[in-house]
């Protein structure tokens, strides 16, 4: 089994020295893909239209012949010299292994085609779908009904077998804390759901992942809180939305930072997840290729780091767009010309040499727009990654570390009048420093006051996490 | 790091959200609704400033001088009713609704228990997400924003089959029922629930909702209605119970969910 080594040290010396499209630690894999080596990767993630699932032939169909096909399509009609596909497997793939074993041999069939004929530099992430259920249980034998926690290894090993260049997954350990910590504004909850179990569970599930796509010379990507810091972000949402404060959003998204770092812990190499928006953190810290989302992903979603997500990427995804048509294509086509010409932007900076200036332009554009893309500034994220490693050995410490040091750069950066804030945001702000202050310095107190003050948290089970 | 020197930052953004924060206190606001009486007014302050370790308390000194359906309905739903009035003026946010109704269902307990029953509420809502589809949190904020406004819930859970929910319907008879996708293909369950419940004679409205939801989708299926967002299932399920079937509520959506 793969072993866990945590992160102690920065990969850089300094914020300034990360930039887009370089990582310390670069990757290839594909049809001649290579992330985080001088430029940057356009990926594009897509949903096959509703229906379309019914059947074995036509959901394989949806994904070769019209999404996977016009894209490879658009990129060359474009001049793009590389393309990414992203697969995130619908849930019916997770249950039916000769339905995912026929999309993912057959996509990959096409993309070997497609290089071979133009010599385009192509490559797929498979997602796999993590639908294990807290209070049916999160390990092997406890789900008795759907046996999910089984089926989810044995979609990496499909996956892996049938010709995935890359794997990743969404996993869901934590959930059950973090839904419940958000609805109720209480920050502890989120700490102990995404920065401790859920770092609990990936270190059960990574090591797993990585020995599979080792075994079958696959490269294993790496995680996202999206079910997490992403449930919080986008309910925080934009300035005429009124259920969480932003400034709570922005704290979980440092806690997130702390448990999706775990993947790469377990031997994952990147890249991690576009949807994780705590990758920039997490870049800073381990120097492994970052995948982000953000201006190009309106066909998913809205949030107010658009530019900002940009700054130090290596792979620059849409999110997800359903497979639909467009006056200027399909969708996949359309989202990916935006998605290909801003890459196309990114590498001519680089072949320019100004890319320290562009990624300084994207940071700046957003960095007063929210409290979450201020903590996510590189130079700021720089600063909540050194508080992680200082205490890297203890997931819990490191969750708490990287919380108080977001919260605190956000206060300062108030007071020195450079990200305005409402007044409910500074209230907020400040119970949550005054509540992560009060929490003990000893792992074991803490977790003995969570296991009794969430013990009645709908689906919590400390029996997933072997507490 | 390129210098921001001089740079003016409100060339690029505005930040409405400070712009437009509604400054109100709630005791202000809620100065002017409060019940009058004494005994229903200390009820009412308890769900609108969420004292849930203190409601059992205050509802227990009530139930000695006041009938238990009238602490319910003179005392703590009135209370829900500001913190709703708080949260749509962007004063109160989700947590502050999600602790008043655990206050307010604190409360409510009491009251029943020396009622003898459960109190008559609206009418009952099935609520579920769709089978595959482990995503619920838009549901649970649902289910307890339709509880908070008088209506029973039946919360089917997550990744809920088609037959299981439509079995659901035909056992409980509700006026409503309700299911949540965050993927596009697990939303396809819910026009083959319609279709089930059609083909037994159940013509109540299906409300969908969720991430991959639009109301295209959700009006596209005989039964189909939708909700955008949590606070507007209670509208909309106000308007069911007053005698709206699904091609009323399709067709005057916009009007009953304007605003919220």
């Amino acid at each position: 089994m793969a072993s866990i080594t945590r992160y102690t040290k920065m990969a850089y010396d300094k914020a300034d020295d990360i930039v887009f499209g370089h990582a310390k630690h670069p990757v290839s894999y594909g049809f001649g893909i290579k992330v985080g080596a001088g430029r940057v990767i356009p990926e594009l993630n897509y949903a096959p239209r509703p229906g379309t699932e019914k059947d074995i032939a036509r959901i394989t169909k949806e994904y070769v012949d019209y999404i996977s096909q016009d894209a490879v399509n658009r990129a060359v009609t474009l001049g793009f010299p590389d393309l990414q596909l992203e697969t995130e497997w619908i849930s019916q793939m997770g249950t039916n292994s000769k339905m995912a074993e026929s999309i993912v041999s057959g996509q990959t069939a096409l993309l070997e085609k497609m290089h071979d004929k133009y010599g385009i530099n192509l490559a797929i992430r498979h997602t796999l779908p993590d639908q294990r259920e807290a209070d049916q249980g999160l390990r092997p034998k406890m789900d008795k009904e759907r046996s999910y926690p089984e089926r989810l290894i044995i979609s990496a090993e499909i996956a892996c077998e049938n010709g995935a260049s890359l794997i990743s997954v969404e996993s869901m350990g934590g959930k059950e804390l973090l839904d419940y910590g958000v609805q109720m504004g209480d920050i502890t909850a989120c700490l102990f759901g995404i920065g401790y179990l859920g770092s609990l569970d990936m270190s059960w599930l990574w090591p797993q992942l990585v020995d599979i796509a080792k075994k079958n010379k696959v490269t294993p990507g790496g995680d996202t809180n999206c079910s997490g810091a992403n449930t919080s972000m986008f309910m925080a949402g934009g300035f005429l939305d009124n259920d969480v404060q932003r400034t709570f959003s922005a704290i979980t998204r440092a806690i997130a930072s702390a448990r999706t770092l775990v993947a790469w812990e377990c031997g994952a190499t990147g890249p991690d997840k576009d949807c994780g928006y705590e990758g920039p953190i997490c870049k800073t810290i381990a120097g492994k290729p970052n995948a982000q989302e953000g201006k190009n992903c309106q066909c998913a979603h809205a949030d107010l780091q658009g530019n900002l997500m940009a700054q130090i990427c290596d792979v620059w995804s849409n999110e997800s767009v359903e497979y639909h048509s467009e006056f200027g294509g399909s969708s996949v086509q359309c989202w990916l010309g935006s998605l290909g010409y801003e890459v196309a932007l990114m590498n001519t900076a680089i072949a320019f040499g100004k890319q320290k200036t562009l990624r300084d332009l994207y940071m700046f554009t957003d960095r007063a727009r929210g409290p979450e893309g201020y903590i996510l500034a590189y130079d700021n994220a720089f600063k909540i990654g050194q508080a992680i490693v200082a205490e890297g050995k203890n997931l819990y410490l490191r969750s708490k570390a990287a919380a108080i040091t977001a919260a605190k750069i956000i206060r300062d950066g108030n007071k020195k009048k450079e990200l305005p804030l409402t007044i409910k945001q500074k209230d907020v702000l400040e119970g949550i420093i005054k509540t992560l202050e009060k929490l003990p310095d000893e792992e074991s107190k803490f977790v003995d006051y969570c296991l009794k003050q969430y013990k009645d948290v709908p689906a919590f089970n400390p029996k997933n996490y072997d507490l | 790091m390129l210098s921001k020197k001089g740079v003016d930052f409100g060339f690029i953004l505005r930040r409405y959200d400070v712009e437009i924060e509604n400054k109100g206190s709630p005791e202000a606001i809620a100065k002017k609704l409060l019940p009058k009486d004494a005994v229903f007014k200390a009820c009412a302050e308890d769900v609108l400033y969420m004292r849930f370790k203190d409601v059992g308390k205050t509802v227990a000194d009530a139930l000695k001088s006041k009938k238990p359906l009238d602490v319910i309905n003179e005392g703590l739903v009135p209370g829900m009713e500001i913190v709703s009035k708080l949260y749509a003026e962007h004063i109160y946010y989700l947590p502050e609704i999600m602790l008043a109704a655990k206050t307010m269902e604190i409360g409510i307990a009491l009251a029943e228990k020396q009622l003898g029953s459960a109190r008559k509420t609206k009418g009952l809502a099935v609520m579920h997400v769709a089978e595959g589809d482990p995503h619920d949190i838009g549901k649970n904020i649902a289910a307890v924003m339709m509880r908070a406004a008088g209506f029973s819930v039946i919360d089917m859970g997550r990744d809920v089959a088609v037959d299981d929910v439509v079995a659901c319907v035909a056992k409980e008879k509700p006026f409503l029922v309700t299911g949540t996708a965050l993927m596009t293909t697990t939303m396809s369950a819910f026009p083959a629930i319609a279709a089930k419940m059609k083909a037994k004679g159940i013509n109540i409205p299906f409300m969908s909702a969720g991430g991959a939801v639009n109301r295209e989708f959700s009006e596209g299926f005989e039964l189909g209605i939708y909700s955008e967002k949590a606070p507007q299932t209670p509208p909309i399920a106000d308007k069911i119970v007053a005698g709206y079937d699904w091609k009323k509520v399709k067709a005057e959506w916009d009007n009953i969910v304007k605003g919220v």
